[in-house]
């Protein structure tokens, strides 16, 4: 009962953080007892007063025969409150050893899935036990959410250079649909390597316990890509333009799971289509 | 970073409102002798509407969806309130006004607590801007405002309103 209104609780403030404009990213809706077992898990490996002293190395990857996952705690570890002071100056947070796990599991999503046989399959790469997929959402949410999360970090890169590009000169400023369109594709061209199991991702996004984060997550993409395409609207425009451009980027994400068009070019094609339409739209709206 | 958020909404959308108001009664009293009175504040607003423009976008902070409601509650109270006659307006002005200011007031306060260094520019311009609304309040006064129609309820009612539109404004 304790977990589900922390559960809940959790939800509630991530769907709250919603309201809020530019909210952070942090899509870790585990209930506390991951934490706490994950924490639990990170300190064993890195505490010089264990069992097996060969273990003492907080560089997971050195020594991978000689961890062993030993009984899992049940309820609060008693290192989980206090180990402070004993970690090395290289020790990893639990944030950053998840997301590299996470990122080596992506190669085994078009064997296995978004599922917690590809994150065990990524963590075996990384020396690590397969229980270590134990860190995560049983259902590959963890995978999707930061796969998706990693896509729009590398979109909102790519969008800075471009824009350094055009300050400094080197580059012409595109005229706006095509600065959408180009847009859109490399975010899109960005699932091809995972096409395939992209189906099984998109319905994982949309169950309820996910929804606040992979809308968390559609919302600020859009929104850089607005910010960057140089929008400065600031009455109900901002959410007339971000609702086309959702629209826009979703259907064309549709469209692509069951495109088979070389090099998904009818994808772009509908793409250019749909962009064209809306600035069509807008300038009729200006007119009237 | 919500801090900011929360705080430039809310201005903008007052400011906003604050436009329109002044809009709906030079609908109805423009052409009277304090016409030009309102003309010169609704300057001002207007002056101040585009600096929250600017910091929205400085920012990146979402404007409040409820924007289109402000647009004609904030006309409709101030052509309202001008039909019950300049008093009538200019005691909607000290309402709003007086409202607006501690409002600012308060905000100043939120981000003076909060790092006064790292949001100096900011506090900059609500602190100039509290002044203005001051000012305005001070003109709403000395044109007799207090003499208008059922000035007590008026005001109540009117600040009730501004109180509730901060809410709103700073959450949706």
């Amino acid at each position: 009962k304790m977990a589900a209104a922390a559960a809940a609780g959790s939800l509630w403030r991530a769907g709250w953080r919603l309201w809020r404009g530019r909210a952070v990213v942090s899509w870790q809706l585990c209930p506390p007892q991951r934490a706490v077992q994950a924490s639990a898990v990170l300190r064993r490996v890195s505490d010089e007063q264990k069992k097996e002293p060969s273990v003492s190395s907080s560089q997971f990857d050195l020594h991978p025969n000689d961890y062993q996952p030993e009984q899992e705690p049940q309820g609060p570890h008693p290192s989980y409150t206090g180990q402070g002071g004993q970690e090395s100056e290289d020790y990893e947070s639990e944030e950053q050893l998840q997301h590299r796990i996470l990122t080596a599991a992506l190669d085994f999503v078009p064997e296995h899935g978004w599922s917690a046989e590809a994150i065990a399959e990524g963590a075996k790469t990384l020396g690590l036990s397969v229980a270590a997929a134990g860190m995560f959402h049983s259902d590959g949410s963890d995978l999707v959410l930061h796969f998706v999360s990693q896509c729009n970090t590398k979109l909102c890169e790519l969008l800075k250079q471009e824009q350094k590009q055009v300050q400094l000169g080197e580059a012409e400023k595109k005229p706006t649909d095509q600065f959408l369109r180009d847009t859109v594709e490399a975010r899109l061209r960005m699932l091809i390597p995972y096409i395939e199991k992209w189906p099984q991702a998109l319905s994982i996004l949309l169950l309820p316990h996910n929804i606040p984060s992979s809308l968390n997550l559609l919302t600020s993409m859009i929104d850089d890509i607005l910010h960057y395409a140089g929008d400065q609207a600031t009455d109900f425009n901002w959410y007339t333009r971000r609702a086309v451009l959702t629209g826009i980027y979703n259907t064309t994400e549709l469209v692509m799971m069951q495109d088979s068009s070389p090099d998904f070019e009818d994808t772009w094609r509908f793409l250019e289509n749909r962009v064209a339409d809306a600035m069509n739209m807008s300038n009729t709206a200006e007119q009237v | 970073k919500p801090v900011v958020d929360r705080i430039i909404r809310v201005d903008h959308a007052g400011e906003y409102g604050a436009n329109r108001i002044y809009a709906g009664q030079m609908a109805v009293l423009g052409r009277s002798n304090v016409g030009p009175v309102i003309q010169q504040m609704w300057d001002q607003e207007k002056a101040h509407l585009k600096k929250f423009n600017e910091l929205m976008v400085a920012y990146r902070v979402r404007p409040t969806v409820l924007l289109p409601f402000w647009n004609v509650a904030g006309f409709v109270l101030g052509a309202g309130s001008a039909l019950l006659g300049k008093k009538g307006a200019m005691a909607c002005t000290v309402a709003v006004e007086e409202s607006i200011s501690n409002h600012y007031n308060n905000q100043i306060r939120t981000l003076v607590e909060e790092d006064p260094e790292k949001y100096k520019e900011l506090l900059q311009t609500i602190k100039q801007f509290r002044d203005d609304e001051l000012e305005h309040h001070d003109i709403g006064l000395e044109h007799d405002a207090e003499a208008a129609p059922v000035y007590s309820v008026l005001k109540t009612a009117i600040q009730l309103g501004c109180k509730a539109a901060i809410f709103l404004s700073e959450r949706i």
